[in-house]
């Protein structure tokens, strides 16, 4: 069995290996691991944009505060866009509801998947038959096609909503990973002693089976969290974001719209664009370093 | 599996020499050919030279599917006015009807209307044009869903009198709503219509259209129309005139981006789309020109107007209204939103084109214009005080006030706009939020009103002021309302003005003015709609391949330059006609 | 085999179900009326004509009838290839618009795929431990695998197409000519497509050859790569065969990324406005089409699952464990 995830390319934890217990080691490899603290460091930079930027920049995203199409200068640090918004505040929101949209999004999609890899994998029989046809179900179809319509039709219109639905279509190879890895865990001596002296399954799972591969639940949930910003700046794009707020997507959907691109407002559209690419980017190589940092196969010669 | 690997190997190796090839090989090769049709294309069958041909777009939001004139609000472009042909034409700058189809057509009785035809017209099938085609065009009208069919709740009949002349009887004369007919009824042929089911009439897709017109239908594709030019046009003799590009070729919108995206590339001769910032490719030295070379750019098409549902409190209330137009900073939608390519609207919503019916007096003296302190005076003396102190007024018996504006989602300009109207409502104390429900579910709220405010647009210039009045004040008020009186506003007085109006002849200016004078005043006592601005007849044009578009220059064609549906009789056909190649 | 294949064909048939029955559902449920709005566009304002024609178009779309029987109605009429009627493109049927469209989705995607997954699994093996180049590849990859497919679109469309102006911007074909097998024509065809095929093709690519790359470390570090190692076997030797063993996930990759590729097309075709079922969706969104949402929505659940099927059959054919035991199918 090869358990290389072929669509993260994350290798999940052998159950040959004791996974790392001493958090010191861990620190040790992470802190001296070049992917993990550039990708770290980057998406940090970005956090950080996105908490304090709101409150540092002048005026609300959507409010017409300057001359329109401004290139950027020293009042206006990214220009201005056709209707006279100051980019760059736009840019800060943009930022933040991208972290939104992450977390509320990846980690439902991660709490959906854990919890139907965990049951269908431990459990096994007619309710891992019934909940892998599920996965397999909803893993085929695809995701964007099937947003478009429910998004489309009930004119979902907010970060949250958006986030709820990205978080309910994405789960599924989370679940089929999860679901692999505890099948080969679940006939380990440990799980059949806490079987054996009565614990509930749901305690087991939590208690016995998920911290045995807790870096690999990490490592899906940054996944998650950047594909989802993908996924929402694509519907963001399509003209299916927020209609109240603002976000990378909907700049360029703007941008796009209001032809910043024959006008040559290459200040509208290339930034949002720098953020998504920089912030989905670092959190990929951060995965990479920490599969490093827990996996010692993995590390550099 | 030694040799199933293997197989990989050469697949690799030739993906990589063609995604070589592809993206070093174009920078040099495009050149020769460039991505816009280019100037020396052959002049085969297949492809249309580029010296020849008009590009236009800003038309067609769908593929081209029918050329159905009764379908004037989504037949391919061109279809009425290229190939099929009105009476007559009219021009809005000059006031002026124009003999088209028509050689001639007066009232030669107080209910009696002859109209002669021009001799010597043909179908592009070579039959001629007759009284009888005229009639049956009419007619069609007594179909229930044909969109003219009201025509037959003042006409009483139309009558064959000799080949060339057709006699209306009327019910009623009205005379303002008849001009309009005259110039906007594309006439259909007899010969093949007449087999058409009444019930299909109006879904008949007409694939292999027959008009009268200076164009016939050469080919379609899911994003463009084509048409080419006639030789045995009519006019050619009888007017003098010759439309001059052979070919026509109108493509379908993708995107405002796209279409300036075209025209800079000079792909595209005549642009009647809405292209944000254009105002700053006409400033620069693109190649691109509107009608005016300053603010507003374009000439004026329609009124926006803010459309207040006065069946819902507190929009009932004129007071409120009043201070709802004080209210809305226009100046700021007009610079921040459009870059001053459009114009603020008078007072009365009246277009420009129609000025002389504008009471300058009652305007001078009633007319409003964004004034915040002014709005709120209006409000606190009407009884709006806020009562909860939340810093937003409530209505007179305490109750909050939560008001939404709605517009279709994706309609970018609008969509903005309302941002732009709820925040100066806030600063008076209104509470109104922005909304975007999709265009379906607005129509459904505009329709049965349930709504509280909405911009629309739909009446577009024509003839006569009574068509705006006719949207402001129709009754009844129906179950459903979907073209007129959105805000269900009701006054039998206003309504049985514009009755008056529509029976005063068209060249009775001085009576129409009086009538006007008094619709007016309610208008804006009652504000029973405020007017926002003038939406342009958006067109931009390049000159790189024809040029003497119309312009406020000297010497230049004054008529509308536009492919739009329902204005080439409004003299967009002509400007084809004055066209002339750049290079000549 | 037959239990493998008949596994897989259970969960499609079961997809397409699934797909069918959202598909039907979701719009009834949406705000709006689409015969409402249709009416509207129509510009009638006489009360008699406004229901003369609802009740034309309702009767014409099927709205009149018992919800089961439209639910059994759509089936039927799927099944005889009735996507029903265009709104957007009234009156076209909205079978015959997505044909029309098919062919450039496809053109765009089959060699946007293939493409990017053979050069990117091969630069991604040739990267694998090797330091200058896995130096190059790895930052590269993660760059372009983070782009969002439309800025990457939007990027070279202002490149090319407005700054330097040396291709076309939007369309299929150049608006100045008709379809026909002309070489101007072919050459018209290929200028439209490159730029949205190349948008595609790089996105894909870095995905694919860091998938590549990290399979390989971990196969060369696998206990018969190290006992390989440990007889002496040459490196490039030990190379191949981590080769073989990493081609087989990404074979499975391939048929799980399907769904992520189309909508990156769908996101591209509207950046260039290129006239593929991507620009389709987003005309039947803006005109709250929903038929012909709902056609181009099957229409894609469709393709996406004969594909997959047949990424099945090449992993099959690929893989001598699947043959001899087929016990894949259960883990």
């Amino acid at each position: 069995m090869t358990t290389t995830d072929p669509i993260t390319a994350i290798t999940a934890p052998d159950p040959d290996t004791p996974p790392i217990s001493n958090r010191r080691e861990a620190l040790y490899f992470a802190v001296r691991n070049g992917k993990l603290l550039v990708g770290v460091g980057i998406v940090t930079i970005f956090l950080l944009i996105g908490i304090v930027g709101p409150f540092l920049v002048k005026s609300p995203p959507m409010e017409y505060v300057g001359q329109p199409m401004m290139p950027p200068d020293g009042e206006y640090w990214l220009g201005t866009t056709t209707f006279g918004q100051d980019v760059l505040a736009q840019f800060v929101y943009g930022v933040r509801s991208a972290f939104v949209v992450g977390v509320l999004a990846g980690g439902l999609a991660a709490l959906i998947g854990m919890v139907i890899g965990f049951v269908a994998g431990y459990r096994g029989g007619l309710v891992d038959e019934i909940l892998n046809m599920l996965t397999n179900v909803v893993l085929v179809i695809p995701t964007l096609a099937v947003l478009l319509i429910i998004n489309a039709y009930l004119g979902v219109r907010s970060v949250g909503m958006q986030s709820l639905f990205i978080g309910l279509t994405s789960w599924p190879w989370v679940a089929r990973a999860i679901r692999a890895q505890t099948f080969s865990l679940r006939s380990r001596d440990f799980v059949d002693l806490a079987r054996l002296s009565g614990v509930r399954t749901g305690r087991i799972i939590l208690r016995e089976i998920a911290p045995n591969m807790s870096s690999y639940l990490f490592m899906t949930f940054i996944l998650l969290f950047g594909s989802s910003i993908l996924i929402a700046s694509s519907l963001d794009f399509i003209g299916l974001g927020p209609t109240d707020g603002v976000s990378l997507g909907v700049m360029l959907n703007h941008a796009n719209q209001w032809s910043a691109l024959p006008l040559g407002l290459w200040w509208w559209f290339i930034p949002p664009g720098v953020a998504i690419t920089a912030i989905v980017g670092a959190l990929y190589v951060a995965n990479v370093g920490l599969d490093e940092v827990f996996n010692p196969k993995l590390r550099e010669l | 599996m030694r040799n199933r690997t293997r197989f990989l190997i050469p697949f690799v190796a030739v993906g990589l020499v063609t995604a070589a090839c592809s993206s070093g090989g174009t920078t040099p090769s495009t050149q020769g050919s460039a991505p816009a049709p280019s100037a020396a294309a052959p002049a085969d069958s297949k492809s249309f030279p580029r010296n020849e041909t008009l590009y236009s777009s800003g038309t067609m939001w769908g593929p081209p599917a029918n050329w159905n004139p009764l379908r004037e609000w989504d037949s391919a472009t061109g279809t009425k006015g290229l190939l099929y042909e009105t009476l007559f034409l009219y021009d809005a700058a000059t006031d002026k009807f124009q003999p088209w189809l028509a050689e001639s057509g007066e009232w030669t009785g107080d209910k009696e209307y002859t109209l002669k035809l021009r001799s010597g017209i043909t179908w592009s099938d070579g039959k001629p044009l007759t009284a009888d085609d005229v009639k049956f065009t009419f007619e069609l009208g007594k179909i229930e869903t044909v969109p003219y069919h009201n025509i037959w709740t003042f006409l009483d009949s139309a009558e064959v009198v000799d080949p060339q002349t057709v006699k209306f009887t009327f019910k009623e004369a009205r005379y303002q709503q008849w001009a309009n007919h005259v110039y906007q009824r594309a006439i259909v042929p007899k010969h093949l219509w007449e087999s058409v089911k009444p019930e299909e009439v109006v879904d008949y897709a007409n694939e292999n259209p027959v008009g009268t017109g200076p164009y016939k239908y050469h080919s379609h594709d899911q994003d463009r129309q084509a048409w080419v030019k006639r030789d045995d046009w009519w006019g050619i003799k009888a007017l003098g005139k010759d439309v001059k590009p052979k070919y026509i070729v109108d493509i379908v919108n993708s995107s405002n981006e796209v279409a300036m995206g075209l025209l800079l590339q000079k792909g595209l001769d005549l642009s009647n789309n809405f292209l944000p910032g254009v105002a700053n490719l006409v400033r620069g030295n693109f190649g691109v020109s509107t009608y005016y070379a300053d603010a507003p750019y374009m000439l004026s098409a329609n009124t926006a107007w803010l459309v207040l549902n006065t069946k819902k409190k507190p929009m009932d209330d004129p007071a409120f209204r009043k201070a709802m137009a004080y209210s809305v900073d226009t100046k700021r939608i007009v610079e921040n939103v459009y870059g001053n390519l459009v114009k603020p609207a008078d007072p009365t919503g009246m277009l420009p084109q129609w000025d002389k019916y504008v009471d300058k007096t009652v305007t001078g003296s009633m007319g409003f214009a964004y004034d915040p302190e002014k709005s709120k005076q209006l409000l606190a003396d009407a009884g709006y005080k806020d009562t909860d102190g939340d810093g937003l007024i409530n209505n007179k018996d305490g109750s909050k006030i939560d008001l939404k504006i709605i517009v279709p989602t994706g309609w970018t300009d609008w969509m903005e706009s309302i941002r732009v109207i709820s925040t100066s409502a806030k600063e008076v104390g209104i509470s109104l939020t922005p909304e975007f429900p999709d265009y379906n579910a607005l129509v459904e709220a505009r329709s049965t009103g349930k709504f509280d405010m909405l911009i629309n647009n739909e009446r577009q210039l024509s003839n006569t002021p009574e068509r705006y009045y006719d949207y402001i004040f129709n009754l009844p008020v129906q179950k459903l309302q979907n073209t007129v009186n959105f805000g269900r506003y009701e006054n039998k007085e206003a309504w049985d003005l514009v009755g008056k109006l529509d029976a005063t002849k068209t060249d009775d200016v001085e009576g129409m003015k009086a009538i006007t004078s008094q619709l007016q005043k309610i208008q804006l006592e009652d504000m029973p709609v405020i007017p926002l601005w003038y939406n342009g007849l958006w067109s931009q044009v390049s000159n790189s391949v024809w040029k003497n578009w119309p312009s406020d220059a000297a010497n230049t064609p004054k008529n509308p330059p536009t492919m739009w549906r329902n204005w080439l009789e409004l003299g967009g056909v002509l400007v084809l006609t004055e066209l002339q190649p750049a290079g000549a | 085999m037959r239990q493998y294949f008949g596994r897989k064909l259970l969960i499609y048939g079961l997809t397409f179900f699934v797909a069918v029955t959202v598909n039907w559902m979701i719009p009834r449920f949406m705000p709006g009326d689409p015969v409402a709005s249709m009416v509207a566009r129509a510009r009638i304002s006489d009360p008699e004509a406004v229901a003369a024609m609802q009740q034309y178009y309702s009767n014409l779309f099927g709205f009149d009838q018992p919800i089961l029987a439209q639910y059994f109605n759509f089936w039927g009429a799927l099944f005889a290839g009735n996507f029903g009627i265009s709104i957007w493109a009234y009156p076209l049927p909205v079978s015959e618009v997505i044909m029309d469209a098919v062919p450039y989705s496809l053109g765009l995607l089959i060699p946007s795929i293939l493409l990017s997954w053979f050069v990117g699994n091969w630069a991604g093996a040739l990267a694998a431990r090797r330091k200058i180049l896995d130096n190059t590849v790895l930052p590269v990859g993660y760059v372009l695998t983070a782009m969002p497919y439309m800025w990457i679109a939007i990027l070279l469309c202002w490149g090319f197409g407005v700054v330097f102006q040396v291709l076309p911007v939007a369309g299929g074909y150049s608006f100045a000519l008709q379809p026909d097998l002309s070489w101007e024509f072919v050459w018209s065809l290929f200028q439209h497509w490159l730029l949205p095929f190349v948008s595609l093709f790089l996105v894909a690519l870095g995905g694919w050859a860091i998938g590549m790359r990290n399979m390989i470390i971990y196969e060369l570090e696998a206990d018969y790569s190290n006992y390989l190692a440990a007889l002496g076997a040459p490196h490039r030797l030990i190379r191949r065969y981590a080769f073989r063993n990493a081609v087989l996930p990404q074979i499975t990759g391939l048929a799980l990324q399907l769904g992520v590729l189309v909508a990156g097309a769908l996101v591209t075709e509207i950046v260039f406005s290129y006239p593929g079922l991507g620009s389709l969706i987003l005309k039947a969104i803006q005109n709250q089409d929903f038929f012909l949402l709902q056609g181009t929505f099957l229409f894609i659940v469709l393709g996406v699952l004969i594909a997959n099927f047949v990424i099945d059959v090449v992993y099959v054919i690929v893989d001598p464990r699947t043959r001899a035991g087929m016990a894949g199918a259960t883990t």
